[in-house]
Formats: structure tokens, sequence, C-alpha cells
């Protein structure tokens, strides 16, 4: 932490006296600050001390404390460590001031966290359910609330080998006992009014449109079910003529509440499961949740590992890129022709991963302290096949083929613009970011791992199109490749693990929020423990449910064929979204 | 003696008229564009029968491929008024009625007075090209140019009426 | 025996008048006779052409296509057609049912239809009618019409948009298109798809290139392929008009689309590529079939090759290409190849060649200079650097419009 931060931040505890005190519990950093402070507090965070960019909102119910937390993450675009809010505030009536009128980018996670922990944020526009249903009771991430099926806590569960024997527990417990009602509720009768909002609010814009040909609107819905949502999403679009007037994600078909499970698993159980975020960079995804477990455990890799790890970090930024190429040209039309051959490499880059993992996209790769296994013989030498030969060859290809195509130049340039102003209010991270002009790379402003080692540039863009998300991407690969050669030349031999395997770990109470700059953006993982097996909190900061946030700003008076390019030049994966 | 000729400009003609009458019965406006349609391809057809291929070509060009696709376009665009076709008849149907059949009177009257509508018309020279003929007296200046010149104008200044009509002023 | 079609055909003829018939009978059961026998071997062709489409596709998308049933994959048509036989027949609710019944019927007839025009060699022309360049563009409008049918009888909103997007690229796209055949029409002084095609001792793609390609970018869209596939835009609006048909009914409009980009193919050759002609085909017809499936085969490949290498445009961009480029630029390409035609009437056949391609390389050379322009014009006014670059750090202050 540089001297200036410590300054700044002696600085805000005695700004505001009464109201901002500094977290003193051991393992915890940051500032708790008084509820009707908040505003204010963020305002010269933002304004005064350049703290632009909030990065995560979440919430923690500490039961045997009894309050609960909102915890906000603040960075700065200029690079730097986090700045940490917490504003605690009573169980029973949770009540935060919303931070939505300063960071427009906390719209959805407020949202998330109202409807996963039942914290009330004050003065948010549309404080709906986000990934629950409407009809859902309860806020499913407090500690006291229980599913059905409920057993215990915490994994593994000692009831499930009863002298030896394996059973179900739904085999015991009737579906029909474990449904609980409300009183004086009829499942028949019930008709879920989740859309009657949604429908009104856009009934609401509909009637403020003038236009001098009298036209109709018409409300379409693109999706649950549609070829270029990229899975299970939902955009309610308002439609004049092709013109889109007003838009509304609607998100949560593929919830599972990863959390709440996250929360049951033990800490090591968690990894296979973070590949499942992100299915397409699996590898990211243990890194980021690999960081925040050794933060708390105050445990370091050794070299091979760094390497490794870095190695395959960036062998995903790249198979992802290609996916994402490929699929935006699928949103744009060109019938799978330019899919196929960016995802060729791809089958390439997979080959290395189940080599090295088992497994081609769900990797569970990495452990805490290092990663699972060293390379098997003749993988090195493909990997260098691939990062020194092959790969540069294809990005030059798809270069040549794609980036000065006319039509591709038509539907993209002046398509979705965001401004920088707009993309760091939204809190967009990864390439919508920086396509927008703000080199913001967290490898190279909040460094990880060794990528201070490294020689690469960050890859920006000033346009804010989709073309330069396109083009961003494409830089992207390029410095990927770069970072890798330098990684594969370097690569030194040694040990890939800190210490024995193990499968329970250690981890002292406190609190860590690791972050990675994954293919998508920035992924954070923020876990609390109170030094049971179990992580007491585990928060993803998934960059596609962040990103999704602009999309509405983003495609507000395109077309209809827009909205499709736009939503593939976020990138964005359901499975991260939904979680 | 029935000629094969005869026997598809009966079925044709008994087609395009129940067409027609269906284009005024029907009452789902989307329909009613579809019969016309098929009314007009009957029109179209009888042209052939006359060896006049230039004119259904034509027919089914301007009237289907133009007209009545312009004419089903607006109605889909209008959902809320097909959805209401409202009454078929209105009070002076009556008067209408005994017109159309006054009229329909008349030309009957006409064909059975006039002389020429019972012979068979002589036939056309040999290397006579129809097609040619009209396009040569469409710009002869001593023929037709000034019509054919006016009634360009006449539809330019449409267009850009159109044009002016659908600007979205800002 | 060098023109089998012929020999059946009059040796039917005698067997018919054999019978005693009289001779307009004799007429129209030769005309029925033809109709369907022309009408089997389109649809013959159609079968095969899945799996033409499914392996040239998978060829240029880097894949096998099909290559399990039986050689190469060849019964992998059967299997498809069976598969579609099989499928559920679903009409959805809302939906007009005799209309949305009739709309694949009418796709497909209306391919078909178009055959009727085409002299597939120098002895076979299903009818020699003298109108039958604008018979293309009349047969066309019905098929509009189909699409029409099928996107407001399906009740559904994306199929709804389908037809209103068919709608307005068919009728813009129908306007060069039609121009565009009117040049060989000047050259060859008949608007008769037989005349033209023996008129072309030289092939009118060497008199008229300007016009072979608008031709083909005006056929791209007729048939709504990339990069016009946009009623059907899979990533917008899923499968436009056709979205909800399923089984034989969904088959009759794949085969139709399949179908209808042969017979453009078949088209472009008549008009441009000397349809039947070729070495010999003159004194042996059955030739000429040969020569004339080649070359629409060919041109069906350049179709499929387009389709399967573009992206989609947008339908503003369409629109505005077809209106302000196309439009005009072939309007200018007809009156000068008029003008010229009448000039040159007298100079000697190779002159007058040369002198038709030298006018058309030099429109294409300045419409290319100027379409340069203003592309590079377009490119600046849309992404101007310096209006974007912000120096860092931003403060970020911007309220998004849709919140308070």
């Amino acid at each position: 932490m540089s001297e200036q931060m410590i300054l700044t931040q002696t600085d805000l505890a005695e700004r505001f006296p009464g109201k901002v005190r500094r977290d003193e519990r051991k393992g915890y950093e940051g500032y708790i600050v008084e509820a009707d402070a908040l505003l204010q507090v963020a305002q010269t965070l933002r304004d005064e001390m350049g703290y632009d960019y909030l990065s995560s909102i979440t919430g923690v119910d500490y039961l045997p404390d009894g309050y609960m937390e909102s915890v906000y993450h603040f960075y700065r675009t200029t690079g730097g460590p986090a700045l940490v809010l917490k504003v605690q505030t009573p169980r029973d009536h949770a009540v935060v001031p919303s931070l939505v009128s300063l960071y427009p980018g906390a719209e959805f996670q407020e949202r998330e966290a109202w409807d996963l922990l039942g914290i009330r944020y004050e003065g948010h526009p549309d404080l709906r359910r986000i990934l629950m249903w409407e009809g859902f009771a309860g806020h499913p991430l407090r500690k006291d609330w229980r599913e059905p099926y409920y057993e215990e806590d915490a994994k593994p569960f000692k009831s499930r080998w009863p002298d030896g024997h394996v059973y179900r527990i739904e085999d015991k417990n009737p579906f029909h006992k474990n449904v609980d009602y409300p009183p004086d509720f009829d499942p028949d009768q019930w008709v879920a009014d989740n859309d009657a909002a949604l429908y009104a609010s856009l009934a609401k814009i509909q009637s403020t449109l003038d236009s001098s040909l009298k036209t109709d609107t018409v409300i379409v819905n693109m999706g649950p079910q549609h070829p270029s949502t990229h899975g299970v999403f939902r955009m309610v679009v308002l439609l004049e003529g092709e013109t889109v007037r007003a838009l509304k994600p609607v998100m949560g078909y593929l919830h599972r509440n990863h959390e709440k499970i996250g929360e049951r698993n033990t800490y090591i159980m968690n990894m296979p499961f973070t590949d499942r975020l992100d299915y397409l960079s699996s590898m990211s995804n243990n890194f980021g949740y690999a960081l925040a477990v050794e933060k708390l455990m105050g445990i370091k890799p050794p070299e091979r590992a760094e390497y490794l790890r870095v190695i395959m970090a960036e062998f995903t930024r790249i198979s992802n890129h290609l996916f994402a190429i490929g699929s935006l040209l699928n949103d744009l039309g060109a019938y799978f022709t330019p899919m196929l051959y960016a995802i060729e490499e791809r089958e390439l880059i997979l080959d290395i991963f189940e080599a090295v993992a088992g497994s081609r996209m769900m990797c569970n790769y990495f452990r805490f302290g290092g990663v699972a296994r060293d390379l098997p013989e003749g993988v090195y030498e493909k990997m260098r096949d691939l990062a020194f030969e092959r790969l540069p060859r294809r990005i030059d290809e798809l270069d040549l083929y794609l980036t000065n195509n006319e039509i591709i130049r038509a539907r993209c340039e002046g398509v979705g613009v965001l401004t920088p102003e707009q993309a760091i209010a939204f809190s967009a991270s990864g390439p919508l970011l920086r396509a927008s002009g703000v080199p913001y790379d967290i490898r190279r402003a909040d460094p990880y791992s060794i990528y201070d080692r490294f020689e690469f540039d960050v890859a920006v863009r000033y346009h804010g199109d989709v073309y330069d998300r396109y083009l961003v991407r494409l830089d992207e690969i390029r410095q990927s490749i770069r970072i890798l050669q330098q990684a594969l030349r370097d690569l030194p031999q040694g040990p890939i693990l800190a210490g024995k395997p193990q499968y329970q770990v250690r981890v002292p109470p406190g609190e860590a929020y690791g972050r990675v700059e994954a293919p998508k953006g920035e992924l954070g993982f923020y876990v609390v423990s109170n030094g049971k097996p179990n992580p007491w909190r585990y928060h993803v900061r998934a960059p596609s449910f962040v990103n999704i946030t602009a999309l509405e700003t983003m495609a507000k008076g395109n077309k209809v064929a827009d909205v499709v390019a736009i939503l593939g030049s976020i990138d964005i994966v359901l499975g991260e979204l939904d979680r | 003696m029935i000629y094969p000729l005869q026997v598809v400009f009966i079925l044709v003609s008994a087609v395009t008229l129940g067409a027609a009458l269906m284009v005024v019965t029907t009452r789902n406006m989307v329909r009613a564009a579809l019969w016309l349609v098929l009314a007009l391809f009957g029109v179209a057809i009888l042209f052939v029968l006359l060896e006049a291929g230039f004119f259904a070509v034509a027919q089914v060009i301007i009237y289907i491929g133009a007209i009545a696709i312009l004419m089903i376009f607006a109605v889909m665009l209008t959902r809320r008024i097909a959805q209401d076709p409202g009454p078929q008849l209105n009070s002076t149907w009556p008067i209408a009625a005994v017109i159309a059949l006054l009229v329909f009177g008349l030309i009957v009257f006409l064909v059975q007075v006039w002389d020429r509508a019972a012979s068979l018309p002589p036939p056309l020279p040999q290397g006579f090209a129809p097609l040619q003929e009209l396009g040569v007296a469409l710009v002869s200046a001593d023929r037709y140019l000034i019509p054919f010149e006016i009634a360009s104008v006449l539809l330019l200044a449409a267009l850009i009426g159109a044009i002016v009509v659908a600007w979205e002023r800002k | 025996m060098s023109d089998p079609v012929t020999f059946v055909a009059k040796w039917l003829e005698a067997y018919l008048s054999g019978l005693g018939l009289a001779s307009g009978w004799i007429a129209v059961i030769m005309a029925a006779l033809g109709v369907i026998a022309l009408g089997s071997a389109v649809l013959l062709l159609d079968i095969l052409l899945v799996w033409v489409e499914r392996k040239v596709v998978a060829r240029f998308q880097d894949r096998l296509g099909p290559n399990r049933l039986g050689p190469f994959g060849l019964f992998q048509p059967i299997a498809d057609v069976l598969k579609l036989l099989l499928k559920e027949d679903i009409i959805p609710q809302g939906a007009d049912k005799f209309v949305y019944n009739l709309a694949p019927i009418l796709a497909l007839a209306t391919v078909i239809m178009l055959w009727a025009v085409i002299p597939i060699s120098a002895t076979v022309a299903g009818s020699e009618i003298n109108v039958g360049a604008l018979y293309i563009v009349a047969v066309g409008a019905l098929g509009t019409l189909s699409i029409i049918m099928a996107g407001w009888a399906s009740n559904n909103k994306y199929a709804l948009l389908g037809a209103f997007r068919m709608v307005a690229q068919m009728i813009s796209y129908e306007v060069p298109m039609v121009i565009a055949i009117l040049i060989p029409v000047i050259l060859a002084k008949s608007m008769a798809l037989t005349d033209i095609v023996e008129s072309q001792t030289v092939w009118y793609i060497v008199l008229a290139p300007i016009a072979a390609i608008v031709f083909l970018i005006g056929a791209q869209a007729e048939l709504g392929r990339a990069p016009f596939d946009l009623s059907e835009a899979e990533s917008e609006i899923v499968a436009g008009y056709h979205i909800e048909y399923s089984g034989m009914k969904f088959g009759l409009f794949y085969a139709g689309e399949l179908l209808h980009a042969l017979t453009f193919g078949g088209l472009f050759a008549t008009f441009f590529l000397g349809g039947w002609r070729g070495w010999g085909a003159e004194t042996y017809p059955i030739l000429g079939i040969g020569y004339f499936l080649i070359k629409s085969m060919f041109m069906y490949w350049v179709i499929m090759w387009i389709k399967y290498s573009f992206p989609r445009v947008r339908i503003d961009q369409m629109l505005n290409f077809c209106w302000k480029f196309l439009t005009p630029l072939i309007l200018t390409v007809l009156s000068i190849t008029a003008i010229l035609d009448k000039l040159m009437s007298g100079l000697p056949y190779w002159a007058y060649v040369l002198g038709m391609l030298l006018s058309n390389l030099v429109i294409l050379y300045f419409v290319y200079q100027a379409v340069g322009r203003y592309a590079r014009r377009e490119r600046q006014r849309v992404a101007d650097p310096e209006k974007f670059r912000v120096n860092f750090p931003v403060k970020s202050t911007a309220s998004p419009s849709h919140l308070p």
C-alpha cells in the first residue's frame, strides 16, 4: 500500500468524525460507515479522492452478531488497491441508502443484494427481485433461511452415510411435506405477477413517445428462448417499427444460488464449482477464487505454479475471445462460418487443458497455494507450438478477413456507443470498458500473481462502439500471446504446490476480495471466513452481470438488429450472469 | 361443340367472379385482400386467354405485386382496425344495388346491339408484334407521347408528394 | 437421338391424334403433360439440392457435411424428408388456418412457376411467351405474397416483423433487378428468354458486367439470402416468417428456398452466361441441358458462397444501398446502354461488344472512386477519434438517462 493511500485513508476517518470508523475486526480492512452518511462519503470518494469505480456491492449476514453488512469495494480507474466501505444495519429492518444516483453501476448489484439478502436500498429507482422470481418467499442468503430438504448448515453432510449406507434425503422426506405455503395461499389459483410490473413500466414509456407518423409501438420479448441471447436470457423490448425505444433485461432463468451452495461447501469443494460460472473460461474463475482464499490464508504459490497459472489464464483468455468474436459474427448474421474458423484453435487450447487438468471445460486445475498437476510429457512443446506458431497465424487470418470487411464495419461502427464516463459510471469492466477508452486492466492497475514481470500493453480503443470492442478483443489476444511467449520462455522447474496437497484447508477468520482480469472483465470473489471449514460468505462479482447494466443505455434508439450485436459485443455467459 | 379453351374460360371466370364476391362479403380484412388477389389473378389469366401476354404480366406485377401487397401491408400495420370489421352494409345499399343492376343491364344491352361483339375479330397480320407497336406508339410524337409524358409528370408529382407527407420534421 | 425430349413429344402427339382427338384437346393434354414432366423434374432436382447445399456449406465452414447415409451421404435428403414428414404438424393458436396452410404451398409453387419460361436447351422451353423477362418479375411478386401470408397468418410478432422486412426488401430490390434484366432485353431486342439466349453469341456478362452484378445482388435480396437474409434473420427474429411452421410445411419453405436459389442461378445463366449455349449444343440439344445445368449450378454455388461468407446488413443500410446506390447506378447504365446500342448499331459486332464492355468498365471505375470517397467520408463522420479521446482520470459524473 503506497504512502499516499494511507494518507487518504486516515483522512476519511478524520473527515467524518463519528460517522466513519476503521474496521478494527481481525482480518478485516476498510471503514465502517454510518448508514445516513454513506451518500456523503461516497460523493467525497468519487469527486475528491478519485475512487470513481464501484467494483462490487454485496451483503453479509452476521447472524450470531445480529446485524447485516452491506460491503462496497471502490477502486480508482488510474490503478491501485481497493477502498472498502461497510454499512451495518439491523437484520430485522435492513435499510441502506442506495448508491445508484452516484454510481449507476450499482443498480443490478443492489437489486441482487435485496433479492438474496433482503437489504432494502432506499432510493433505488427500480428495486425488484432480479434473480429469484417475484413470488419467492424470503431471502435465501440469510443464514436463517432454510431450503426444502434442509439437512445441515455445512457439507459434508454426516447424515448421508449412516452405517456406511448412502441414501438420498428426498427418499426420506417426500416433496409435499417440504412445501411451505403462506397461510390462505392457493397454489392453483395463483398467477405470477412478476411481469405485470415490467409491462406497466414499459407502457409508461410507450405513452410518452410521440411520433408525427402515429406509428404503433409493439412490445417484443426477445428470449428467454432466443438464438442470440447466448443462453436463457430475456430482453423485453419496446419497438417502434424496428427502432428500440426501451429495453428491460430479465434474468435469473439459470439461477441456482451459486453463493448459497458455495457457503455450504468446504473451501476446496468450491474450486470445481467456480468452473460452472463462466463455463468458457474456467481457469480464470479458478484463479480468482484461489487468490481470494490464498489472501485469507496468507500463502503464496511457488514459482512454477505461478507461471503455470498465468499460462493457463492467458490461454483461457485467448479461447474465450476467439469464441466471443465468433459468436459476435454469428449475431451479426454471418452464418457460423467465421465462428467455426475462430474456434478451430480453441480446440487445440482445450486439448492442452485436457492434458493438464483432465477436463476440457470444467478444468478444476487450481489449488490453494499452487496447481493440481504438473505438465504431462509433450504438453510444453504443444504450448510452444501454439503460442509461437499457430495462434499468431490464426489471429492474423481473422484480422485479414474480418477487420476490414465492409459489412462488419457498417454494422459495428458507431453502434452501441458507451462513452468513457458512462462506462466507468456503469462499473463496466474488461473489453467493454477498455473499448470506451479507459485503459483499466487489473493485470496492470492492481497487479496480482506475477503479472508485473511481463511486458505487455493494455489494449485500449477510443470509440466505445461494437467495432472497437471487437478490436480490443483482437488486440488482447495478441497481448496474451506476448505474455504466453514470455511465460513459456521463463517457465522454471520446481514444485507446483506450497506444502502438501490437502482436502481440508484451515482458513483463519477474516475477509478477502480476490479479483482477476477474467476474459469478460473483472471477476471478483469476496470470501468471509469465521475459521470453520466452510466459508461464512462467498460472493461472486461476475463481470457479465455487472456489464449488462449498461445494455439499455447502449441499445436505446438503435435497431433490433443492433441490440443483438450490442449484446454479443458485451460477451455474456449465462452461467455467470444468473449464478 | 365445346372448345377446350371455353372450358378454361368458364372456370376462370367463375373463380374470378366468386373471388370478387368474397372480397365484399368476407369480414376479415386481410382475407378480403387475399380474395382480391385471387380475383386479379383470374383477370390476368383471362388476358392470357386473349393472347395478351403483356397485359397479363403487367396485371400481375402492378395489381398483385404492388397494389395488393401494399394494401395487405397497410391492413397488417393497423391490427386493431383489422380485428373490428364493423357493419358490412350501410343505409344506402339498396340505391347502390339498383345502380349496379342498371349498369349491368346497360352493358348486356350494349353487347347485344353492338354488331362487332358477335363477330370474330380479323386475324392479325403475319409477323405483327403488338408489344413493339405499343412501345413505338407510346414514344411517337404524333401518337401518344404527350399523354404519356403528362402521366409521367403526374406520377412523379405524386411520388414527391408522398415523400413530403411522410417526411419526419425534426 | 440427339433430342429425346422433342422425339417423345412428337411421338405422343402422333399417338394422341391417332386416337382421333381434336387438335385443341391434344394441345391441352400436351401442355398438362409438359407441366407435370417439368415440375417433377424440377422437384427431383430439389431433393438433390438439399444434399448439395448441406455438403457445400459444410466445406465452406471447415466441416465434412452429411457423410453417413449412402455414398458421400447422398441419401441424406431422403432421411431429411422422412423426418420432416413424421414431425408433428403444429398450427399456432389464433392462426388463420387456411392462409397459414396455403402459404408454404404458394411459396414452392411460385418457384416452380419460374421454370415455365426458362429455355433449358435449344428445343426445350416450357413456354416461349414474348414477355418472359417480365413474367419472372410477376412471379416474384407472387412469392412475396406467400411470405406475407405466412407472416400474417402465424400470429407471431417475429413472423410479422419478418414479413414486414421481406416486403420492404422485395419491393425495393425488384426495381434494380428489373432494370438489370432490361439491359439484356435491350441487347437482344426481345423480352422472350429464348431469344435472349439465342442472340448471345457473346455472353452478355461481357457486354453488360454491371447489369450482371446488380442482377446477382438483386437476386440475393429476392432470395432472402445473406447478406440480405433479414426476413429470417436467425439471430434477430429467430426464423422470421416461417418461425411457427413445423414438419413438411417448413420443408416446403426450405425446399422452395433451395430451388429458388438454383432457379436464380439458372436465370443468371440465361440472361448473362448464354443459357444452354455451348459447344455443339445447337446440333445436339441434349448437350444444352447439360451446359445449362452446369452454369446454373455454378451460379448457385456463387450464391451459396456469398451467403455463407458475409454477415447480415441492417434494414436501413439495406434499403439505403438499394435506393441510393443500386437504383441510380443501374438507371445510368440502362440509359448509356440504350444510347450506345443506337449509336453503334452500324458497327461490326466485335466493335459493338468492345464498346459496351469499355463503357461498363468506365462506369465501374467512376463508381468505384465515388463509393470509396463516400465510404471514407462516412467513416470519418462515424469515427472521429479526437472527438472521443479523453484524458485520464475521468471524473465520472455521468448519470445515465434512464435513471433519475
